[in-house]
């Protein structure tokens, strides 16, 4: 998987977005991504806590709560301040690369 | 219990009983949350996320405490399954000194390093005295021959006296820094065992690359997967335990090639140029991955 100079893969990038509107547990998480992306990133859940654990030991996400459903424990995942500004300067970076394309296919249009 | 749940149980057994004790039921609930209605079997992508996610953890989980300490550790337990697969060959004619090399494997395993110190000097002692011509600590008649079932040359038979010896003491060395220190080491798995039959009989100066037996094919696979292994887990958790095993095993391999470098094929010195290059691989890859971290 192609990696940003923040060093975010697309499956991370699309991971702390889900968390920007409030913390989630894995399954929401996974949903959230499929909308966020438009059905394009299928989170398999071995990879979505591989991702979650190693962003939390980053101090990119923490671990906002658990509660016990059905006799099992849910942790509700919390993006960090740090976690906020990577995936926004990620965002403008994506958007500076986008607006190379764009623009050139907007001068060629009206130009 | 559904025929699903029962499978992904059985896939979280990849990951570490500790991860486990903790997450498992947490996994699991995702897991059949995500799952289709009447669904049986795990989706191949998920079971192959599973397995890549449960390595991933043990790795992760292997990275604790003194990386330093842990690398002499593990350096030894390589060391002590290679010494003791070089001499089962020959375990019907000297079996006290193959009991003493399985003794100190067992030893090191457990993390008992003054138990393992005397039975690696004793064994050490007598496999120089061997490559010397010499019957020294008991009256084994020279050269060793091997027993029936191996095809083997004798005991230390080729190659020079310098190689074992400084395989010898590269262990003790590392084997005394480790008692030393005081701390109790932790416990190596079982499955190293398994190992043995890999390099049993393979003593690294009849090594013969050229001549691409099984054994040295073999023998060649595993150090090739153990350092491209001890690379991938510094990759990922930019720990340098693995380097450390990595770089001090390479000593003694070195000494090989450097003691029967004229007896040397084109393909022995490839050989030690892989060993060499992915050696330094490993060494590299924690410093990188620490600089920049992995998300």
């Amino acid at each position: 998987m192609s990696r940003g100079s923040s060093g975010l893969s697309e499956q991370t990038y699309f991971v702390l977005a889900a968390l920007l509107d409030g913390p989630l547990h894995g399954h929401a998480i996974i949903k959230r991504v499929v909308d966020l992306s438009q059905g394009r990133i299928t989170l398999a859940v071995g990879t979505l806590y591989g991702a979650l654990d190693r962003l939390a030991a980053n101090g990119v996400i923490v671990v906002e709560r658990e509660e016990v459903v059905n006799g099992r424990k849910r942790r509700y995942f919390r993006i960090s301040d740090e976690g906020g500004q990577l995936v926004r300067a990620e965002a403008e970076r994506m958007q500076q690369a986008a607006s190379v394309v764009t623009r050139r296919a907007l001068g060629a249009t009206f130009g | 219990m559904t025929e699903l749940e029962r499978r992904y149980r059985w896939l979280l057994r990849a990951y570490p009983p500790g991860y486990r004790a903790d997450y498992e039921d947490e996994l699991l609930d995702v897991l059949l949350a995500t799952a289709g209605p009447g669904q049986a079997r795990p989706p191949l992508r998920e079971v192959r996320a599973l397995l890549v996610g449960g390595i991933k953890a043990r790795v992760i989980a292997a990275a604790q405490g003194p990386a330093w300490m842990d690398g002499l550790h593990l350096t030894v337990t390589v060391l002590s399954v290679l010494q003791l697969g070089v001499l089962i060959p020959y375990a019907g004619t000297i079996p006290l000194w193959v009991a003493l090399s399985a003794l100190a494997l067992l030893a090191v395993l457990r993390g008992r390093m003054w138990a393992a110190l005397p039975l690696v000097a004793a064994t050490g002692l007598k496999v120089v005295g061997v490559t010397y011509g010499e019957p020294w600590l008991d009256g084994t008649l020279l050269p060793v021959f091997p027993d029936r079932l191996w095809q083997a040359p004798a005991l230390y038979g080729t190659g020079g006296p310098i190689a074992p010896s400084i395989s010898y003491l590269v262990l003790f060395f590392c084997l005394a820094v480790l008692a030393i220190r005081g701390r109790p080491s932790r416990r190596r798995s079982w499955w190293w065992l398994l190992a043995l039959p890999l390099v049993a009989g393979a003593d690294p100066a009849w090594l013969d690359i050229a001549e691409g037996t099984s054994s040295s094919i073999t023998r060649v696979g595993l150090e090739a997967a153990l350092l491209a292994g001890a690379a991938y887990a510094g990759h990922l958790t930019g720990d340098a335990r693995w380097a450390v095993a990595a770089g001090v095993c390479l000593v003694p391999a070195t000494a090989v090639l450097a003691e029967n470098v004229e007896l040397a094929s084109r393909q022995g010195v490839a050989h030690a140029a892989l060993l060499i290059l992915l050696t330094a691989t490993a060494a590299a890859v924690p410093f990188r991955a620490r600089r920049r971290i992995l998300l």
